[in-house]
């Protein structure tokens, strides 16, 4: 309800305009979308995995843009502050980042490093009680509206993943700086940019987790990540299918609906089944992730499945609305471009093939 | 510490009902539920005035077993408790045996209530009867229509627009008001709220004998009027082409159509010159 009424007439717009919606932030604020898997101590709502799942896909339904805000905030700021932190860091980071006041974002990804993250070439170097960090990353969501940050860096030049550290960064911090906002195919109301770390300077209390605990804390982060950019594109899938229905019934061809013919029928089959067969994979994730297992298997094979799903749904619902399909006068085309990047970030579909094979083989003596 | 009662009812999600076009008749095991509009308003006032002064705040329902789904609702939005009245022999009431029924729930569950909200009216059937009968039935005083109030020591202050008035009342407590939908924009359910509406056991289950009331005063036997048929009015479509010069069609539209056109500007045009 709240993101057919809010974020709905305004949905178009903002990805026409690359336009962050900083009036809707402030609307999620108060129903704590912020914080919707945080503790209560710290002004959470403490939510299961899967509410939380049905949340983002209902927002992304909407829009994508602005539910990928939420889960690379929830996801991966959040949460791996939450896991991770010292009483301290929660202390200070958790109330602010549950309020929406500060946006986590989460800079991993370098022009040359992206699935190959052991080979990180950002710079953390010791200097009394600080870090010196010195680098670039590029395509950091939420980058131009983040407040606080996770920073992949490594301390060591010669052996990169054995030196790898997360640092938390906030945006004031001098030697911090938001790079342009990149000019993307999809996913256009959110601000991704790069971030230039230009010696800039981070205490040591600031690092999560231990120093060389970098590669196992990015990687449990995303394996949690996975399962709320699976949960968006269960959004836009499921969005593309509504879209998809109702267009059919609507459109007369040969003095008929289009729904009335088979070639259609088998289309909207096909997708409904794929779009169930996605969310039976996604809350398997979300309830495994809560009974406290490991989702490395689960997470990837749910973010494989749903982000290819919604681009298969995204392409047959360009496809039922044909040349219109086509046009920015609908939806469809948006759903198609928001699809395909869920198919890339957060590891590639080839990376979540890696590690299901990987996970597979192991089981398997 | 204010005792507020706020009646609720779940109404079918109007927005896409399932009628079968065959016999005209709503499939209402297809529609989806949803909150009353203007029990949202009634419940925003609630809560509002909780905000400001501090009140415990009951919400109460009657209806299928279905209906615990918007007293759940409620208390995602910010209710403390809710009362679910539900009995297969007070199926088919009218609007007298629904406000007997909410009248003796209300004195049995919550006798030392301050003021009670109602929704002005229901978007399913659209009486606004239950709530000047459930003021009638606990001999109490009520004004319907509120657009907005506040509570003034012993008094209820409510605002209401009258054609083009403002009227502006008092009324001693306890008190009735029925809500329009005009008045402070209803909150959304926070995920915090969400939470607590399923975390607790907060329901309490009603039924007609737990309520003490004999079945020949409820449901559709007690009822004062029966329903004989529900359909769907069918909008016929036409086409009808006007030709002429400009100032005939002009003509010929104002004389055909001037109630209509006349009713979405806001103008009398068989009065006003054009």
């Amino acid at each position: 309800m709240f993101a057919e009424a809010e974020i709905g007439p305004i949905a178009r717009d903002i990805d026409r305009e690359a336009r962050f919606p900083w009036e809707v932030v402030e609307k999620m604020r108060s129903l704590d979308l912020f914080g919707m898997q945080a503790p209560k101590v710290f002004g959470g709502a403490d939510m299961d995995s899967i509410s939380y799942a049905i949340v983002i896909e209902e927002i992304s339904r909407v829009s994508a843009a602005v539910g990928l805000c939420l889960v690379i905030h929830n996801s991966i700021c959040l949460h791996p502050i939450n896991r991770w932190g010292t009483d301290e860091q929660k202390k200070r980071f958790l109330p602010e980042m549950v309020r929406g006041e500060k946006i986590g974002a989460f800079c991993m990804t370098e022009a040359g490093i992206g699935s190959d993250v052991g080979g990180v070439e950002t710079s953390a170097t010791p200097e009394g009680n600080d870090y010196i960090l010195n680098g670039t990353k590029i395509f950091v969501t939420n980058g131009g509206i983040c407040g606080t940050t996770l920073v992949f860096a490594t301390t060591d030049y010669q052996n990169p993943r054995r030196g790898a550290t997360m640092f938390i960064v906030e945006r004031e911090t001098p030697g911090f700086i938001v790079g342009e906002i990149e000019d993307l195919c999809g996913m256009r109301a959110n601000p991704v940019s790069s971030i230039y770390l230009e010696n800039c300077r981070v205490p040591a209390k600031n690092v999560l987790g231990q120093p060389g605990e970098g590669v196992r804390i990015g990687m449990e982060s995303l394996n949690v990540g996975r399962i709320g950019i699976a949960a968006q594109a269960m959004g836009i899938a499921q969005a593309a299918f509504d879209d998809s229905v109702l267009y059919s019934k609507e459109r007369q061809q040969f003095k008929k609906p289009i729904a009335s013919f088979q070639t259609i029928r088998n289309y909207l089959a096909d997708m409904a089944t794929d779009i169930d067969a996605g969310r039976l994979l996604l809350y398997r994730a979300c309830a495994a992730l809560d009974s406290g297992s490991s989702v490395r298997e689960e997470a990837a094979m749910a973010k494989l499945y749903c982000s290819e799903m919604a681009m298969r749904v995204a392409h047959k619902a360009v496809q039922i609305h044909g040349g219109y399909g086509y046009s920015k006068e609908y939806a469809v085309e948006r759903y198609f471009r928001d699809a395909k990047v869920t198919e890339l970030y957060e590891g590639t579909s080839e990376v979540q093939r890696m590690i299901i094979s990987r996970e597979v083989l192991a089981k398997r003596v | 510490m204010l005792k507020l009662v706020v009646c609720i009812k779940q109404v079918p999600q109007v927005s896409d009902l399932p009628w079968d076009p065959d016999t005209g008749r709503l499939k209402r095991e297809l529609a989806a539920g949803m909150m009353n509009p203007a029990c949202r308003f009634a419940l925003e006032a609630a809560l509002k005035i909780r905000d400001k002064i501090g009140a415990r705040i009951t919400a109460i329902t009657m209806g299928p077993p279905s209906a615990e789904e918007v007293l759940r609702e409620a208390i995602a939005l910010g209710a403390d408790r809710g009362l679910l009245i539900s009995d297969r022999k007070m199926a088919g009431s009218d609007t007298y045996t629904t406000s007997l029924t909410l009248a003796r729930a209300i004195q049995k569950n919550i006798p030392e209530f301050d003021l009670i909200l109602c929704g002005a009216a229901t978007n399913d059937s659209g009486t606004a009867q239950v709530g000047p009968q459930l003021a009638e039935e606990l001999d109490i005083p009520g004004i319907a229509y509120v657009n907005d109030l506040e509570i003034v020591g012993n008094k209820a202050r409510v605002r209401r627009l009258e054609d083009d008035f403002i009227e502006t009342m008092e009324m001693e407590l306890p008190g009735l008001a029925t809500i329009n939908t005009g008045g402070a924009v209803p909150r959304y359910v926070s995920m915090r709220g969400f939470q607590a509406a399923f975390a607790e056991s907060d329901i309490v289950m009603l039924d007609a004998v737990s309520l003490g009331l004999n079945q020949d005063w409820i449901g559709a036997k007690g009822s004062a009027t029966q329903m004989r048929n529900v359909s769907s009015p069918m909008a016929g479509r036409e086409n009808v082409v006007l030709t002429g010069t400009t100032k005939g069609i002009l003509d010929q539209l104002f004389m055909l159509f001037d109630d209509r056109i006349g009713g979405v500007i806001g103008k009398d045009l068989k009065t006003d010159k054009r």
